[in-house]
């Protein structure tokens, strides 16, 4: 599947072969740090005064790069179908190269980061258990009765959540038995074809 | 176990065949277990035909009185002689001891569940629930291709009667790791059984 680039697209990333290599992977390093954290526009007027061009160039040509990065990181090329979709821009063979290969460096961090703009829900992120025994209450003395106490921590969209449960022992068995249930299920034939199917 | 003066006295209008007869007596009792440990017990378990001829205030008075004591019994785990000492204070005879007694062994594995029932703990997880998913893409992120599960587990509340549901997506290594970990956790009761 080849990358559809802009006209405007195509326009800023003209600025790329005007500068040499080491500017280019500057820029390259510059917009993987921008999807990271946000963009800081100081950066630009830096690279800018340096450069000897205005700062809006260097600003678009780091917004082409991350876009076409980005994309590519989206749909998951091939580095056939990136290389062809970078050829149209009419680049030297070196610039392609070096293109390339911040597209292969950069794809497997860049699609987590992407990953985490999908709507989420809690999501697990530890369990904390400990064993009880209830000796006594307000309502009855001399008891012996166990219990399993759990602190559950989820995450949503950075926020952590604890939740304490309990629960008896019966039902703790109880659960491991469904989950373990939940997990060999990945292992079936039905779920084993339809991963191997679905590409 | 501390028992106040209102329970005394009515026990010992209890004791006195004068106020209740035999059958009575043991009619009375039997109300008093009734209504702690019958759920539908209804309010009219004071109506029998048997009991008609004894003063309604005196009636209660006394299953009141029963039923504290009970109560307290069961809270404390009380023995035969506990209760056996406590009720000749009150000058039962022996037959009415001895009816006690029984009536209280043959309701006390019930009264000891209710009164265990009862009180505040964390949120009881009850049940669990799951289903599994591949996830192919999302509008950022084609071709993703990985399973993740879905939990829900059902939770109760003691008091506020309320059963709400957490429920959290986890990918099959973070389900690995709960289940791990919870495997742990029975493995150590059962240990713990074993000492």
């Amino acid at each position: 599947m080849l990358l559809e680039l802009s006209e405007e697209h195509k326009e800023h990333l003209a600025f790329l072969p005007q500068v040499d290599s080491a500017v280019v992977a500057e820029f390259g390093r510059i917009a993987v740090e921008f999807l990271r954290r946000s963009a800081n526009p100081k950066i630009y007027e830096g690279a800018a005064r340096k450069l000897s061009v205005s700062s809006d160039a260097v600003q678009h040509g780091v917004e082409g790069l991350t876009y076409l990065l980005t994309e590519s990181s989206k749909l998951m090329i091939s580095e056939l179908d990136f290389q062809d979709s970078v050829f149209v821009l009419g680049f030297s063979e070196e610039l392609n190269k070096l293109l390339l290969q911040l597209y292969l460096d950069n794809r497997k961090e860049i699609r987590t980061i992407l990953s985490e703009l999908a709507p989420s829900l809690l999501s697990y992120h530890n369990l904390e258990w400990r064993l009880d025994v209830q000796l006594a209450s307000r309502s009855l003395r001399q008891q012996i009765k166990p219990a399993v106490t759990i602190k559950l921590h989820l995450n949503q969209n950075g926020d952590h959540n604890t939740k304490v449960l309990q629960t008896d022992p019966a039902t703790l068995l109880y659960l491991v038995q469904q989950l373990e249930q939940a997990l060999e299920e990945m292992k079936t034939n039905h779920c084993r074809r339809v991963v191997r199917n679905i590409k | 176990m501390e028992l106040s003066e209102s329970v005394q006295k009515g026990f010992q209008m209890l004791a006195d065949p004068g106020c209740f007869d035999s059958n009575a007596f043991t009619l009375l009792l039997r109300a008093a277990f009734q209504s702690l440990l019958d759920a539908q017990a209804d309010e009219a378990v004071l109506d029998h035909p048997d009991l008609k001829h004894i003063d309604p205030v005196v009636l209660k008075y006394c299953h009141a009185a029963a039923a504290t004591y009970i109560l307290e019994a069961g809270k404390h785990r009380a023995d035969k002689s506990t209760l056996s000492t406590y009720l000749e204070d009150c000058k039962f005879d022996r037959e009415r001891i001895e009816l006690f007694c029984t009536e209280y062994q043959n309701n006390k594995n019930s009264l000891e569940t209710l009164l265990g029932s009862i009180g505040r703990s964390l949120p009881h997880i009850t049940d669990v629930s799951w289903r599994l998913e591949y996830q192919i893409k999302t509008n950022q992120l084609h071709k993703m291709y990985r399973p993740t599960y879905l939990v829900t587990l059902n939770v109760q509340n003691t008091d506020s009667q309320s059963y709400p549901e957490i429920s959290f997506s986890c990918s099959m290594e973070q389900l690995q790791d709960l289940v791990g970990k919870l495997k742990d956790a029975s493995k150590s009761l059962e240990r713990a059984t074993q000492l």
